[in-house]
């Protein structure tokens, strides 16, 4: 790159940005990665240090005597691996609801004749828009009406209306792009429409399913609200509820905190380390999270 | 010919039948999940429906819930801080968003150590962020107060325990979480504009500051109404980060109305009162999602 730029001066003005030269450009990418990264680095040093360097003044930022005695007492402190559990099928579930629900409905705005095509995919996404906090007190009360307090239903349910907008957007646009040509044909050589949903346009869709998929699962993962107020009972709780709960009314043990928080951040950030293109071609396509 | 038989009809429906079945599900949820539910809060705010204490008899209290909330101190406060932290935490990402975007639009040679420093901010949960940002602004052992000290401020804020302190923190801690996520959004958007126009623009002599304000913002003002739309939305619904990091304190300093709601309802089972006040955002929340509604409808 940086020969070509002394070859053509002209190239110089390809990008409108002050940072140039390759050290610059170095400078550039260190400053997005630390932006992104100095939270969990902190938090990772912190759980590597003992109460008594924890305590001492000044702070220190590398940890004297590494000790992995706090993630021992992460797990035993809270039933951690039991949040992390919870967690992952809560999400899991909620994935897999999500992406039946919002293939079925993206695939008739897709490719059924519709009349009011657009006045549905809006009405869908608009309606997932609304605050969930403002629900928060009916949906509890349905909730426990019907027995499902404190089940993985309970999320499981408004999680996959959480994801509905995102999961639909991404999968109307993947299936749109699947020449109709193919599905035809299928029809032609005696497959029904549903044969060919399934064994033509699902297949051709497997990478928009895939990204859908991720999209939801990392939103699943993360939710709070509800997962606070529908899933309260200590068996129950998902990470990011349990995680709030090594606090005492007094005490707070940082680095045993920050062991959980740790083991709680792994799992997705290597997800999305997997992922990452996917993740977000799907999130500038049908991106819709805060 | 034969009538199809049932058989057939199911394995092989209309087209009409087909959107019906397609539809269903989401539907049927969306009917559970949210319609049913606004139905139900609308009449619960008319309602005195206390879950504990009280008589827990439901009565029809016409609209003197709704009275009680326009008198209600601690919904003037809530409401004024969830405006409050969304005027300055919307506006705050874009700015610090769109500064990454840019900085991420270079041509690296590797791209994924940048796409993954702004997708793990995003992938965080609020509530991990709001506790990581309550240990960096610590008092005594917080890093914030250690890097004051170590540029020769001695004085040690107590971030979390002062009202306009804590304020400044939590915004710092969600403008970190949403930044990223508008960074992303919007570097798709610089990714879309033609370098020719660049090109062109430094052949008519135009400065890079001129560049910036005469091609990139405009051509990119698509992507930042969308992103600073679904911002809002969730702006206003601000809850998992000031729970975390103060609990709403000191006092009700950063009390939200989603807190303020979540506390009614879930801790003191005021189900009527909780209703009004979470009726009072909906409203809020549908004036901003038909300003959506409206730009969508105009494309």
């Amino acid at each position: 790159m940086s020969t070509r730029t002394l070859d053509l001066p002209a190239a110089k003005s390809l990008f409108a940005s002050p940072f140039e030269g390759p050290g610059l450009r170095l400078i550039a990418a260190a400053m997005v990665v630390f932006n992104g990264f100095f939270p969990a680095l902190w938090i990772l040093l912190t759980s590597l240090k003992g109460e008594a360097e924890l305590v001492s003044k000044p702070i220190t930022y590398w940890p004297a005597n590494a000790t992995l005695h706090n993630y021992i007492q992460a797990f035993t402190d809270q039933p951690l691996l039991r949040y992390l559990g919870n967690s992952f099928w809560v999400a899991l579930l909620a994935t897999v609801s999500s992406l039946i629900v919002s293939a079925l409905a993206a695939y008739a705005i897709a490719r059924l004749n519709l009349k009011h095509r657009q006045l549905i995919l809006t009405a869908i996404v608009a309606s997932s828009m609304f605050p969930l906090v403002t629900l928060l007190v009916p949906i509890f009360e349905t909730m426990r009406s019907l027995g499902l307090l404190n089940t993985y239903i309970a999320l499981v349910l408004p999680y996959t209306v959480l994801n509905l907008p995102v999961c639909t957007l991404v999968l109307v646009s993947f299936f749109q792009s699947i020449p109709k040509d193919l599905e035809n044909a299928a029809m032609i050589d005696g497959c029904t429409r549903m044969g060919a949903l399934v064994r033509v346009v699902l297949p051709l869709a497997a990478p928009g399913v895939f990204t859908a998929g991720i999209l939801a699962f990392v939103n699943s993962w993360d939710e709070f609200l509800l997962a606070l107020s529908l899933n309260s009972s200590a068996t129950m709780r998902t990470l990011p509820v349990g995680i709030t709960l090594y606090q005492g009314e007094f005490t707070f043990p940082w680095p045993i905190i920050s062991a959980a928080l740790i083991v709680a951040i792994v799992p997705v950030a290597v997800l999305i380390a997997i992922f990452q293109e996917r993740v977000v071609g799907g999130l500038t396509q049908g991106g819709l999270k805060g | 010919m034969n009538a199809p038989s049932t058989w057939d009809r199911i394995r092989d429906p209309s087209e009409k039948t087909l959107a019906v079945l397609l539809l269903a599900p989401a539907f049927l949820l969306l009917a559970l999940i949210v319609v049913y539910p606004i139905g139900k809060l609308i009449w619960n705010s008319f309602h005195d429906l206390r879950l504990s204490g009280g008589t827990g008899a439901v009565k029809f209290i016409g609209i003197q819930n709704y009275i009680d909330v326009a008198h209600d101190k601690d919904f003037w406060n809530a409401a004024k801080n969830t405006l409050l932290f969304t005027v300055i935490t919307v506006p705050g990402a874009l700015v610090v968003g769109l500064g990454l975007a840019m900085l991420a639009n270079l041509p690296f040679k590797r791209r994924w150590p940048v796409r993954l420093a702004l997708l793990l901010p995003w992938a965080l949960p609020l509530s991990f962020v709001g506790l990581i940002f309550a240990w960096f602004f610590h008092t005594e052992y917080g890093v914030v107060n250690d890097v004051a000290r170590r540029l020769g401020n001695a004085h040690q804020t107590m971030w979390l325990l002062s009202p306009g302190y804590a304020f400044a923190a939590i915004c710092f801690a969600i403008i970190w979480k949403t930044s990223s996520f508008m960074a992303l959004i919007l570097l798709a958007g610089l990714q879309m504009i033609p370098r020719t126009l660049y090109e062109a623009a430094e052949v008519d002599g135009a400065s890079k500051w001129q560049q910036f304000w005469q091609i990139t913002v405009p051509m990119l003002m698509p992507s930042i109404i969308v992103a600073l739309i679904f911002r809002t939305i969730t702006a206003l619904q601000t809850f998992d980060i000031p729970v975390t990091m103060t609990h709403g304190g000191p006092g009700n300093a950063t009390q939200t109305l989603a807190m303020l709601i979540h506390a009614t309802t879930i801790d003191y089972l005021d189900v009527g009162y909780g209703s009004t006040l979470a009726v009072f955002m909906f409203a809020l929340s549908l004036c901003v999602t038909a300003v959506y509604l409206r730009r969508i409808g105009r494309e």
